[in-house]
C-alpha cells in the first residue's frame, strides 16, 4: 500500500477526487451559492511539478471529464482548462514562503476568470438575441464569487497537493 | 546501422507513455460521449451512505401548503374549463417515481441535480422533475442508476408558461442565477408582481397547471417584449426528495 501511494498514483486519486467535489457541491464552501473551480487547485501543483505539455493534457482530460458529467451539451470547460493547464506549467516555483502561497491565490483567480469569461462567451454566443442582456449581471456574479472562492482556497489547497505530488514524486 | 536504430527508437510512438496518454485520451472520449455514464454510476455508490434522511421539514411542508392552496384553484378552474372544452392535454398521475437528490449544482452556471433513480428503474429523457412547491426542471440524461436535470433556472433552460391571472403564455427563461426571466411578448401585458405563473396547457414540453412560481418583480418593456423575474416555489438547493413524472403528452 505503501508503494502504491508513493508512486505517481497519489496524484492521480486526487485527479479522481476533481469531479468528485464538482458533483458533491459541498455547500458550506460556497458564496452566492458558487463553488471554487476545483480542477484549478488540481491543475496548477500538477503543471508547475510536470510541465506545460504535461498540464495541457491534463488540462483536456479534465474538461473531457467536467464537460461529460454537465447537461449543458452546447458549452465547454476545455478551452479555459488547456489554457490554463499550459500557462500553469510555465510558472516556477518561488522560494519565499508567503510570496509563494499568495502567488497561488492570485494565478489561481486568473485562472478562474479566465475559465469563467471564456465559459460565458460561449453562452452569449449560443443565445445572442435581443434578451442577452439579461445575462449580464448574473454572469459577472458568478464570475467574481467564483474567482474570489478560488483564490480563498488556492493557497492552501495547492501548497499542500504541491508537497504531496512532489513527495509522490521522489 | 546502430545510428538508424536509434533514431526509429526515439520516435514518438515507439513510447509507451504516449500510447499510455492516447488510451486514456481514448476512454475520456469515450465518457464524454456517453455523457458520464459510468462517472456517475461510480457516484451513485460512494455517495449512498451520505443520501439525504429526513430534515428540512419545516420548509418542505410550508412549500407543500403553498403548492396546494395554488393547485386547488387550479384544478377548480379547470374543472370548469375542461366542462366546457371535451379534451385537454393529460398527465399521468399514476406513474410517479420519488427520487432522492444525490448531488446538487445549484450556483454558478451549471444548474442541474442527479437524481438516484436512472432508465432501470424507467426514468425516461423528458420527464418532468417536481418538488415541494412546483416544477424543478425536466430530466436530461439518464444512466443505469441515476438521472440528470436541468433546473429551471440553468441557462439552457426554455420552457412555455402560463400567467393564470391575465390569462397569457409567456417563455421562462433560465439566466443563471436563481430568478428566471419570463418573457411576455406582448408590450402591453398587464402583469403584476404577485402574479402566480404556472406551466402552460399550450406546451409540448410540460403537461399543464404545474405550479412553477410567483412574479417577484417587472422590468420596463423593451422593444415589444415584456419580462419579469420569477420567485421559483419549488427551491432546488434545499430539496432533498422529488417526484419524477412519466408525460404523455
Amino acid at each position: 500500500m505503501y508503494k502504491f501511494l508513493t508512486k505517481k498514483n497519489l496524484s492521480i486519486i486526487f485527479f479522481i477526487f476533481v469531479p468528485i467535489m464538482f458533483l458533491w457541491h459541498p455547500n458550506w464552501f460556497g458564496f452566492l451559492g458558487v463553488q471554487p473551480y476545483w480542477p484549478l487547485l488540481w491543475l496548477l501543483p500538477w503543471s508547475m511539478i510536470n510541465g506545460s505539455i504535461s498540464g495541457l493534457i491534463f488540462g483536456l482530460f479534465l474538461g473531457l471529464i467536467l464537460d461529460s458529467l454537465t447537461l449543458d451539451s452546447n458549452f465547454t470547460q476545455m478551452p479555459g482548462l488547456i489554457l490554463c493547464g499550459f500557462w500553469f506549467g510555465r510558472i516556477k516555483l518561488h522560494n519565499d514562503f508567503l510570496v509563494g502561497h499568495f502567488r497561488y491565490g492570485l494565478i489561481c483567480s486568473f485562472g478562474s476568470f479566465l475559465c469563467g469569461t471564456l465559459y460565458f462567451l460561449q453562452i452569449l454566443f449560443e443565445n445572442f438575441s435581443d434578451s442577452t442582456f439579461l445575462l449580464f449581471i448574473p454572469s459577472l456574479q458568478n464570475i467574481l464569487a467564483e474567482v474570489f472562492l478560488t483564490g480563498f482556497f488556492a493557497p492552501l489547497i495547492c501548497s499542500q497537493l504541491l508537497r504531496v505530488f512532489k513527495f509522490s514524486r521522489r | 546501422m546502430l545510428d538508424i536504430r536509434r533514431i526509429s527508437n526515439s520516435r514518438w510512438w515507439h513510447k509507451k507513455r504516449n500510447w499510455i496518454l492516447f488510451g486514456i485520451f481514448l476512454f475520456l472520449v469515450f465518457v464524454r460521449i456517453s455523457k458520464g455514464s459510468i462517472y456517475k454510476d461510480f457516484y451513485y455508490f460512494i455517495s449512498k451512505p451520505f443520501w439525504p434522511g429526513q430534515f428540512q421539514k419545516e420548509v418542505i411542508l410550508k412549500s407543500i401548503d403553498q403548492e396546494s392552496l395554488i393547485k386547488i384553484n387550479l384544478l377548480k378552474k379547470d374543472n370548469l374549463r375542461l366542462r366546457e372544452i371535451l379534451s385537454l392535454k393529460e398527465s399521468s398521475d399514476n406513474d410517479n417515481i420519488s427520487a432522492a437528490v444525490i448531488s446538487r449544482k445549484t450556483g454558478s452556471w451549471w444548474r442541474q441535480i442527479i437524481l438516484n433513480k436512472g432508465s432501470k428503474d424507467g426514468v425516461e429523457i423528458g420527464s418532468i422533475v417536481i418538488g415541494p412547491g412546483g416544477l424543478l426542471g425536466r430530466v436530461d440524461n439518464t444512466s443505469l442508476f441515476t438521472s440528470s436535470v436541468t433546473l429551471l433556472t440553468s441557462p439552457e433552460s426554455k420552457v412555455g408558461v402560463w400567467v393564470d391571472r391575465i390569462q397569457i403564455n409567456g417563455l421562462l427563461i433560465g439566466i443563471g442565477d436563481d430568478y428566471p426571466s419570463l418573457i411576455l411578448y406582448s408590450k402591453d401585458a398587464d402583469i403584476k408582481v404577485g402574479d402566480f405563473v404556472s406551466s402552460s396547457p399550450a406546451s409540448t414540453l410540460l403537461p399543464p397547471n404545474i405550479p412553477i412560481g410567483i412574479v417577484q418583480s417587472v422590468d420596463e418593456p423593451f422593444k415589444a417584449k415584456k419580462t419579469a423575474k420569477i420567485s421559483l416555489l419549488a427551491k432546488p438547493h434545499v430539496i432533498d426528495w422529488v417526484q419524477i413524472l412519466r408525460v404523455k403528452i
